[in-house]
């Protein structure tokens, strides 16, 4: 990157830049000077186009801000259905440009944003704005914009900022076979994530002018943030509860969705938020997905992060900004941001049954769609929910220090709160007991996160190869998303009897069965046993809760 | 409407005259109510009683035919005081209601006992009611009580289909769903009644559980047995009304000692200081209604039958921890094993019928 010192460019550099280009222009526009002072005959200016792109959501199309002079009052007027942001953009463009020592026509300007059908949000649209502005005032020749896409916020003084969405932007361009990308620097090294685009970093409005006109060099393409394994807690700071340990280990092989159920203080936070340093780390390609869903929300990435993003919304989050949602085109929510980590959600019983519902058909397809009156979009969500509840209304329920003061059909209604559609979905539930004091002050009883996520590591690599080998689409190729067709041939049929007569035996319904069976399989990889036997079966039998009311 | 009022009337009743007893009380309630009280002060016996409660007149008796049609769709039979179906101890004890709505066989020709307690009973609580109540249960003794959620529900739960079997006393009529977890289909209420079991209620088919209500069929539950025992309830524990008309009407009293820091002892604790015997097991309970521990359910056999199919790992901590439930985490983290081995023991155990596990953890199904 050279950012343009500004001390070098004075004026009347700026004054050569501009008759240079008018002279160019002039000639082959009837000989006129479009950016000498107005008057209604010069309205017919050359056509200037900069390429732009419209996002809906993480896709987006490649639009062109076209800028012509025209008679009328001096303004600058955006038609092609902007909003209002875009709509403001004008008075930014005009201010910035004079500031930044370009002199505008005293007439009208019109930038139309073609195809003029696709709605225009967001700030970024300044910068190809002032771009197609600037190139119809004559400050540039209309040819420098060939093949070129820009996108960022025109400040008043001519600086730029980045604008949310600049990854998907860039990709974007890559796909539409965009030649260069004119960025703000600030947000380069985001765009620069996107391989085969040629960006360029610019600081101001005259740095961008003057790079693209070519009297400065263009400045070296900036490097990519660098991929990164964020901190997270370790598991070795968690003191006994060996059952919830060997539960969030086959959750993290498996990628099953988990209950945690437990006294408050007993430890599911802590457990749910060493969850993301066993899971396998991100490849860039899924770094990418989990930046570009930040970018849209306007977190800049500074660095490529490859654990899997945790995300614990508080209880009271509503259902858009859960799944996502707004006016206009919705944006993504918690469990989009979300999107190849882990989505926790603490207290559960208190969320309005409403809201989990609207996860329901998320978690099963990996992805929510969100119709608005003036758009649709998809933003992914493959995610792995974790849910934590206390046991009953005064959370000592099963304690035995402290005895519960809920009677038991309060416990029952209480629970009946999470059963259902979404219950249906969560494999894995899993009891948590308070630690008892000498576990506490006694000396440190577990494994690390290292070893725990390295025998993860082994048992999703053999479940992957298992599935890829049985033709299952690559992105299904956790044991909570195979076909229970599939899964049933890989669990011996003596084991498969054992859980038919035990869910008959402990009254469950018959959609368990195969919810066992995933975590048998899940247990059997992390046992690297080809074929899930008994044993295998009896253990996921036991990581079901009985929600209903104590069976006495 | 006859038909309905036939239907209805148990065996040795007067349809005709119980068509107009309820029609008098739906017509007004207060008058026989304050009637009834003063023929039986009078020293009048039930029969004479609902003769001198006929003798008014009455004037409405809209609703009745709908309370009769009630009951009969619920297969439920109704019984005037002096009838020959009414039982004779409510009689003798001298706190016969007018009518008395029934289902299943009462079993009157055994004894009796009742379990009571707290609705909001502890893993402890229950596990002792249930306990008691298997093994009175294979005694044959009946076990009665009140039908609630908590300490009743394991009373019941645990003697159906034994012996004895179990009588439920509505605090509500027999067409109020309460306590809801137990009047659903599939529900305790239809247990009982599956396994020959009697739900009875001195209210007609509509009246909700008030208070009042759930008070006054305390004590029927005490003139029912022959014993009262308090398992668990707090200072102000409905339990203690049944103690106390228990003891007003002579019959023995027990109290479950329990945890002296949990206010679910409260109940069971100032009955004991007031002089109520001791429960200490099934033996006591026995004992007070001159019953003894049925041999057949004590042997060797059954002992090992309860748990022989256990590891020693798991046997231990669980016997140990007998009649409460054992947290399925402190049995891992205490066995020094790979919870998924102990999960998968667990669950054979579970399939096997040797334990049960539920929100407060593992218990074993039997007495060790």
């Amino acid at each position: 990157m050279t950012p343009v010192d500004e001390a070098d460019l004075t004026v009347a550099d700026l004054q050569v830049v501009v008759s240079d280009g008018t002279g160019a222009d002039g000639a082959s526009d009837d000989g006129r000077a479009p950016a000498a002072s107005g008057s209604a005959r010069r309205a017919r200016g050359p056509l200037a186009r900069a390429g732009a792109v419209a996002l809906t959501g993480l896709s987006g199309d490649l639009v062109h801000a076209e800028a012509a002079i025209a008679a009328g009052l001096p303004q600058i007027r955006i038609v092609g259905l902007p909003d209002a942001a875009v709509r403001e953009s004008a008075d930014r463009v005009r201010l910035g440009c004079q500031r930044s020592g370009f002199s505008l026509p005293e007439t009208k300007v019109v930038v139309n944003l073609a195809p003029a059908g696709i709605r225009k949000s967001g700030p970024g649209f300044d910068l190809p704005v002032a771009l197609a502005v600037l190139a119809a005032a004559g400050h540039l020749a209309p040819a420098d914009l060939d093949g070129v896409v820009a996108m960022g916020e025109v400040g008043l003084d001519g600086h730029l900022r980045g604008a949310a969405g600049t990854l998907p932007a860039a990709t974007t361009a890559r796909r539409v076979g965009a030649g260069r990308m004119v960025v703000p620097i600030d947000v380069a090294g985001e765009a620069a994530l996107v391989e085969g685009l040629d960006v360029v970093p610019v600081g101001s409005l005259r740095d961008a002018v003057a790079v693209l006109a070519g009297t400065i060099a263009c400045p070296a393409r900036p490097r990519p943030p660098e991929p990164v394994q964020r901190d997270v807690d370790d598991l070795v700071d968690v003191r006994g509860q060996a059952l919830a340990r060997r539960g969030i280990e086959i959750a993290a092989a498996g990628g099953h969705h988990v209950l945690m159920m437990g006294p408050p203080g007993c430890g599911k936070s802590m457990l749910a938020r060493r969850l993301p340093g066993i899971l396998p780390g991100l490849t860039p390609a899924e770094a990418l997905e989990v930046a570009a869903v930040r970018s849209i929300v306007g977190v800049v990435a500074t660095d490529l992060d490859l654990r899997p993003p945790f995300r614990a919304p508080h209880h009271a989050t509503s259902t858009a900004g859960l799944i996502g949602g707004g006016s206009g085109v919705a944006r993504p929510g918690e469990l989009s941001r979300a999107h190849r980590g882990v989505l926790f959600l603490d207290e559960v019983l208190e969320t309005p049954r409403s809201t989990l519902d609207a996860l329901r058909e998320p978690l099963e397809r990996g992805e929510v769609v969100l119709v608005r009156s003036q758009s649709r979009v998809t933003y992914p969500a493959r995610v792995q929910l974790v849910v934590a509840a206390n046991p009953c209304p005064c959370g000592h329920a099963g304690s035995s220090s402290r005895p519960c003061r809920c009677r038991p059909d309060q416990v029952a209604r209480y629970r009946g709160r999470l059963s259902g559609p979404l219950l249906d979905r969560i494999d894995l539930h899993l009891e948590l007991e308070p630690v008892s004091e000498d576990v506490l002050v006694g000396p440190s009883d577990g494994e690390s996160s290292a070893a725990v996520a390295a025998r993860v590591r082994q048992a999703r690599d053999v479940a992957a190869s298992r599935w890829a080998a049985a033709d299952v689409p690559g992105d299904r190729r956790l044991n909570r998303d195979v076909d229970p067709a599939r899964l049933r041939q890989t669990v011996s049929a003596t084991a498969q009897r054992r859980l038919a007569r035990a869910v008959q035996a402990l009254g469950w319904s018959a959609r368990t069965f195969d919810r066992c069976l995933r975590v048998a399989r899940t247990i059997a990889d992390l046992a690297a046993s080809d074929v899930a036997g008994a044993d295998h079966v009896d253990e996921a039998i036991a990581y079901r809760l009985d929600t209903g009311p104590r069976s006495t | 409407m006859s038909d309905d009022w036939t239907a209805v009337a148990a065996a040795g009743t007067d349809p005709l005259r119980l068509a107009r007893v309820v029609a008098r009380a739906v017509a007004d309630r207060r008058g026989l109510e304050a009637g009834w009280r003063t023929a039986r002060r009078a020293g009048r016996s039930g029969s004479e009683a609902i003769g001198d409660v006929l003798s008014a007149p009455v004037l409405v008796d809209d609703g009745a035919g709908a309370v009769a049609r009630s009951w009969a769709a619920a297969g439920v039979r109704v019984a005037l005081a002096g009838d020959p179906s009414m039982p004779t101890r409510l009689e003798r004890h001298d706190v016969v209601p007018p009518w008395l709505a029934m289902t299943g066989d009462l079993g009157m020709d055994r004894r009796a006992v009742a379990i009571v307690g707290s609705r909001s009973a502890t893993p402890y609580g229950t596990g002792m009611a249930a306990w008691l109540a298997e093994a009175a249960g294979d005694a044959g003794v009946r076990v009665v009580s009140g039908g609630a959620v908590g300490i009743d529900a394991a009373g019941h739960q645990a003697s159906l289909a034994r012996p004895g079997g179990t009588t439920v006393v509505l605090g509500c009529g027999h067409g109020v769903a309460y306590p809801r977890p137990h009047a659903t289909r599939g529900g305790l209420f239809d247990r009982v009644g599956a396994s020959g079991g009697a739900v009875i209620s001195e209210s007609l088919p509509t009246d909700p559980a008030r208070p009042h209500r759930v008070r006054s069929r305390n004590r029927l539950i005490a003139a029912l047995a022959d014993a009262v025992v308090v398992v668990e309830g707090g200072e102000r524990s409905g339990s203690l009304i049944t103690a106390s008309w228990a003891a007003d009407l002579g019959i023995p009293v027990l109290g479950v000692p329990g945890d002296v820091r949990a206010t679910g002892s409260a109940a069971p604790h100032h009955l004991l200081r007031d002089g109520a015997a001791v429960c200490a097991g099934p033996a006591d309970l026995l004992a007070a209604v001159g019953q003894g521990l049925d041999p057949s359910a004590t042997t060797d056999d059954d002992r090992d039958r309860g748990v022989s199919g256990l590891p020693r790992w798991l046997r231990v901590p669980l016997v140990e921890a007998w009649p409460r439930p054992l947290p399925t985490a402190t049995l891992v983290d205490g066995s020094g094993r790979r919870a998924g081995e102990v999960l998968a023991a667990v669950t054979r155990a579970q399939v096997g019928g040797l334990v049960t596990r539920d929100a407060d953890g593992i218990r074993l199904c039997r007495r060790p």
